[in-house]
């Protein structure tokens, strides 16, 4: 189950660790080796950076005013 | 007909009415949240606006096909992953044997590395611009950024994405993992340049 090397294993799984989509031992076992290594402590909080980073990039273009109205727009007329 | 069979009638349209009304409403409340994902679907801001047209032209018209209680969000995504697919914008396959990526910690490694002595996670996450960001998500190829975008910009489960692709959890795992890691080794390149070591 553990690698041989722990920070590999570490790096394997850590996409999943912050998915929460790990089993309780698994993610038990992360989060031991995470409180021992400093070194994938550090990439484990860029990881967390980068993700809310990604998603603000990502999401700070909004939805144009003129396509809002024409959705509006496609509605059944009430009758 | 007599009175007695027309009431029931009238109250029925009358909910139907105040149904179709109400799922409307619903609908358009989640535009916004609907074009953050559209948009990076497709290549361009126009693709995206036409997609979300067609897309709510046929949710209304189908919206009794909905089942009220489940996730309305990922039905429209459905509706507008499909249509995609059916309009013949997304040629581009998966190119199953490209060399695998680097590993999850290569571009906090690319980073720190080209930082002049900064090591610090939140100034590293600091060097990337917001362009980096978007076009390197453009790079990234459709069968993984669809997963990207729909798991880590549009906040669905493993299970949602699995059911607005129609493709099984097992595949949104694994295409998630290396878009995730294609994304990363794009955005190193646009940031620190993909030559250096």
């Amino acid at each position: 189950m553990t690698a041989s090397d722990p920070c590999a294993h570490c790096e394997e799984v850590m996409q999943q660790y912050m998915d929460r989509v790990l089993t309780d031992a698994e993610r038990a076992e992360a989060e031991a080796h995470l409180d021992a290594c400093a070194y994938c402590r550090k990439r484990y909080r860029f990881e967390v950076n980068l993700r809310q980073f990604v998603r603000q990039a990502v999401t700070a273009e909004p939805m144009p005013v003129e396509l809002k109205r024409k959705l509006a727009e496609l509605r059944t007329p009430l009758q | 007909m007599s009175e007695t069979t027309r009431e029931p009638d009238a109250r029925r349209l009358a909910t139907d009415a105040r149904d179709r009304v109400r799922f409307e409403e619903d609908a358009l409340a989640l535009s916004d949240q609907v074009y953050r994902v559209a948009r990076h679907l497709v290549g361009s801001r126009e693709e995206a606006e036409d997609l979300m047209q067609e897309t709510y032209a046929r949710a209304f018209r189908s919206w009794r096909s909905f089942q009220p209680g489940t996730n309305l969000r990922a039905w429209l995504l459905r509706i507008l992953t499909n249509l995609n697919i059916d309009r013949g914008r997304r040629v581009q396959r998966t190119p199953d044997m490209q060399p695998l990526e680097e590993g999850d910690y290569f571009l906090y490694n690319k980073l720190e590395a080209s930082a002049d002595g900064t090591t610090d996670e939140e100034r590293v996450v600091e060097r990337l611009s917001q362009n980096d960001v978007v076009a390197a998500l453009s790079e990234v190829p459709h069968d993984f950024r669809d997963v990207v975008v729909l798991v880590d910009v549009g906040d669905f489960t493993y299970a949602d994405a699995a059911q607005i692709l129609d493709i099984p959890i097992g595949t949104v795992m694994s295409r998630l993992h290396r878009g995730r890691r294609i994304l990363k080794q794009a955005m190193a390149e646009s940031a620190v340049g993909g030559e250096e070591s």
